[in-house]
């Protein structure tokens, strides 16, 4: 079988041809690719400006590495784990001691001055002793 | 009497050697949190995307071992 140089075996296309559409076809994804990227990069600042993440981490560099820390643990799949339980207990716990202790403190120190205020207007001895017994009583 | 002048001197003495390590080891606290917010503010992206490594690591070691 004869074949030439314009019209190349099984029907295919000439050898030029081919190659100037791949070539074609490459500046065309390196072109899409670069668009691409642009926007990426373009959203990604969009994304910085919107959150203010220099700022953040120039206002409260440890908050925003916590934060940082703790979107990693959820990322990481530590949400629903017995540490995640042990970690909230401590806190409510901490929280509520912190919550508790001055309504605590303003309570007893109320009470010990109305106990003073009584020992002044009823005087000080057996008597007084025995009415601050019965007023402590429920 | 005695016993308690001695437990004041003592305490006294103490305080006196104790003093000047505590003082120190919180200039060197100081010195360490000054440096570590330095630190942070100068390379922002690189500690953010390291502690999201390290959260991440921390939440996959606890959801395994859970």
């Amino acid at each position: 079988m004869e074949t030439r140089p314009d019209s190349p075996p099984n029907g295919r296309a000439p050898a030029g041809d081919g190659t100037k559409k791949l070539g074609k076809r490459i500046e065309k994804v390196g072109h899409t690719a670069e668009q691409v990227w642009d926007r990426t990069r373009d959203s990604f600042s969009e994304m910085g400006d919107a959150l203010d993440i220099k700022g953040r981490v120039h206002r409260h560099p440890y908050g925003t590495v916590a934060a940082a820390i703790g979107i990693g643990y959820v990322l990481g799949g530590g949400l629903f784990t017995p540490l995640t339980g042990g970690i909230v207990r401590l806190g409510l716990r901490i929280g509520l001691r912190l919550a508790v202790l001055p309504l605590l403190k303003q309570e007893v120190a109320e009470l010990v001055e109305g106990l003073e205020d009584e020992d002044v207007t009823t005087g000080k001895g057996q008597g007084a002793r025995r009415t601050r017994t019965r007023g402590e009583e429920p | 009497m005695e016993m308690t002048e001695k437990i004041e001197e003592t305490a006294r003495e103490l305080g006196a050697r104790v003093r000047p390590q505590i003082e120190e080891a919180k200039r060197r606290a100081s010195a360490l949190n000054d440096s570590a917010i330095g630190y942070i503010k100068e390379n922002p992206g690189k500690c953010l995307v390291g502690a999201i490594a390290v959260g991440f690591l921390i939440g996959k070691l606890a959801s395994r071992r859970g």
